[in-house]
């Protein structure tokens, strides 16, 4: 049935033609999420003004979209890392999970001296996010094990044992909730007196103009490019194949462990239970939005910060669940996904018939 | 001690009828070689529309259909965006599962903790049991007797008929399959929304049947979970029955145990399926590189004038 056109693979798309199409889908995918929203009672002309106007143009707001971002940049950073390598981290909130545990076990135990606290803390977060990935990554290379199972597998296991301390050890006596005790002053990010935006904003700033210099400067990330485009053509070439990829790899967990770190040492200032829902989603989509380029990616991060500042405002004035966030951004990636077949191949009309 | 027992033996079919479910419909999906990590979000979508149209007044019944239709329908996206438009499955599938369970917290937020009359359990009015069997009995409900009969149902199409031969055969190689007159495309999206049928039939379980109302974030993670019993099971309608009980049994373990007052690490205890199907995925790979009964193509985007 679906036969009467002949698809084949462009194997030099024009620019213009990528743009064009990725932007026709972002377009589509944002003119769906615009007709369900009117559709469900949010007046058009509220919409332009809550998402434009109140998540990019009140300092407030502003303030929140950026505190938001923070960690969005990290997660996002973390996606495009690791697809770049073709390595699917579907595992991003088990990473942020276990680094937002490793900083809140530095901050309850009070590992070290008051001055190095916080950056035990992060360091702490990166690594423990970085162990979390090993053994997805030694499973793949060692067994061809499929990372897109087992790096989801984990990011359960590392859930259930953020709830394991929460409803147990780490539990704060003096409330019934799963949170722990509030973090000591030492044990969190300065703000930077704008709204709730801390010092992890810098900090999630320069991580991308680092994951930047590594992947698009180095010479690891000249390796990188080379493994993700075609992994046996860069083994031939000498590339050490496995040491690039550990190194992606890793640096993908960190940077999720990290994030988490900033959320429990900028925001929350205390570990909870709420605090790592959809960041894997979400990464993927900013990743992805954002073609795996670092920089690029803080810009996605924010204008998905902003939609999470924007349904804050619709829950508020319209009742709508915060399930729009993860709605929207589901359906801008379903637009981009329908796109970009028009530029990954050619179509044309079919003659089976007459050439078989 | 047998009176525990009794009440575990008999909590267990209601945890697995949901992953059952799902997971039959995963294996379907995957059988074709379209990879399916929609689980999450089409139960989601499946959960909320059983419970909404049960809740406007219509009966039970019609509202588990109701929830089938609404799985099938989002599969069916699911379907063209990587059947037809050849979208990258693992991301497709992701994106499904936001937009799976974005749907159902927008359209559903007239729904929420509205407690409402489902499907009954077999017990639900009759006198307290006697027997360990009456009581074993009186704990289930007539959807665990469709589930088993679906297991039945899924494993013969598959291995005894035409038409579950021709989706195997475009699972392995659609290549060949096209060659012998196979649709291979619109085997994939018959097979892929026939999965989400089943996948939204485990979610209206969960709300019409099993609580009587329907919350937010209600499939709690059971969708990946009957990812991971696909894989446990090794795409085997069979073996699925016989690893949701396993992951049924551990589930159902802890609110058991709590009930009669023992200290358990509930939430380790939670990893088990998860810890399970990971030590599965290790030893099949150590036994046959790549797991031989991992359909070939699974994954994989098929043109027909691509040489294989």
């Amino acid at each position: 049935m679906l036969d009467g056109l002949v698809i084949t693979r462009r194997f030099d798309t024009p620019t213009w033609l990528l743009a064009l199409v990725f932007l026709a889908g972002i377009a589509a995918g944002l003119a769906m999420a615009t007709a369900l929203l009117v559709a469900i009672g949010v007046p058009a002309s509220a919409l332009f003004n809550e998402v434009i106007g109140e998540a990019f143009m009140t300092a407030s707001g502003l303030a929140q979209t950026l505190t938001f971002a923070t960690p969005l940049i990290c997660v996002g950073l973390s996606a495009a890392v690791a697809l770049r390598l073709r390595f699917w981290n579907i595992g991003i909130e088990g990473q942020l999970w276990l680094g937002a545990l490793g900083a809140t076990a530095v901050a309850l135990g009070d590992v070290g001296p008051e001055a190095t606290r916080l950056p035990l803390m992060l360091v702490a977060a990166a690594l423990a996010g970085a162990a979390w990935i090993a053994l997805p990554l030694v499973l793949k290379l060692r067994l061809g094990v499929s990372e897109v199972i087992s790096t989801l597998l984990l990011g359960s296991i590392a859930f259930l044992f953020a709830q394991h301390l929460l409803f147990g050890a780490w539990r704060d006596p003096a409330t019934g909730f799963p949170i722990s005790l509030a973090f000591d002053a030492s044990e969190r990010l300065a703000a930077l007196g704008f709204g709730r935006t801390h010092l992890g904003l810098p900090i999630a700033l320069a991580a991308a103009l680092l994951v930047w210099f590594l992947v698009d400067v180095t010479r690891l990330g000249f390796y990188g490019r080379a493994v993700g485009e075609n992994i046996e053509a860069a083994r031939a070439a000498g590339v050490p194949v496995i040491a690039v990829t550990c190194a992606f790899v890793l640096l993908s967990g960190a940077l999720s462990g990290l994030a988490g770190g900033l959320i429990v040492a900028g925001t929350e200032h205390r570990m909870s239970l709420t605090l790592g829902a959809g960041y894997t989603f979400s990464g993927i989509v900013i990743a992805f939005l954002g073609r795996f380029r670092p920089l690029a990616t803080v810009v996605v991060a924010v204008i998905i910060g902003g939609v999470f500042t924007a349904s804050d405002v619709f829950k508020v004035f319209y009742g709508i669940s915060e399930a729009v966030v993860v709605l929207l951004q589901g359906l801008v990636l379903f637009g981009v996904l329908v796109a970009q077949f028009f530029g990954a191949y050619r179509i044309s009309r079919a003659n089976w018939g007459a050439s078989a | 001690m047998s009176g525990f027992l009794v009440g575990w033996l008999a909590a267990i079919p209601a945890y697995a009828a949901p992953l059952l479910l799902a997971a039959l419909g995963l294996i379907l999906s995957e059988r074709a070689g379209v990879l399916n990590l929609s689980a999450e979000g089409v139960m989601a979508i499946g959960a909320m529309t059983g419970a909404a149209v049960v809740l406007s007044g219509i009966a039970p019944t019609l509202g588990i259909l109701a929830g089938v239709a609404a799985g099938a329908g989002l599969s069916l996206v699911f379907a063209i965006v990587v059947v037809v438009f050849r979208g990258d499955q693992t991301l497709a599938g992701l994106t499904t599962v936001a937009v799976g369970i974005g749907l159902a917290g927008v359209l559903g937020r007239d729904y929420v903790q509205k407690p409402f009359a489902g499907i009954e359990r077999f017990g639900a009015d009759a006198a307290p049991a006697t027997g360990a069997f009456e009581r074993f009995f009186l704990q289930q409900d007539p959807l665990i007797l469709v589930t088993l009969v679906l297991v039945v149902a899924v494993w013969w199409f598959l291995e005894r008929t035409r038409a579950g031969l021709q989706l195997r055969a475009v699972g392995e190689d659609p290549g060949t399959a096209d060659v012998a007159g196979v649709d291979v495309q619109m085997v994939r999206i018959a097979a892929v929304v026939a999965g989400g049928a089943l996948c939204g039939l485990s979610g209206a379980y969960l709300s019409v049947a099993a609580s009587h109302v329907w919350v937010e974030g209600m499939i709690a993670g059971r969708g990946w979970i009957a990812v991971a019993l696909v894989i446990f099971a090794r795409w085997d309608a069979r073996r699925a029955l016989l690893g949701a009980l396993i992951f049924g049994a551990a589930e159902a373990l802890g609110p058991r145990l709590q009930a009669v007052g023992a200290p358990v690490p509930t939430y380790l205890m939670m990893m088990l399926p998860y810890a399970l199907t990971l030590a599965v995925l290790v030893l099949s790979s150590l036994v046959g590189r790549r797991g031989t009964d991992e359909p070939a193509a699974l994954g994989s985007i098929y043109l027909r004038q691509d040489k294989s």
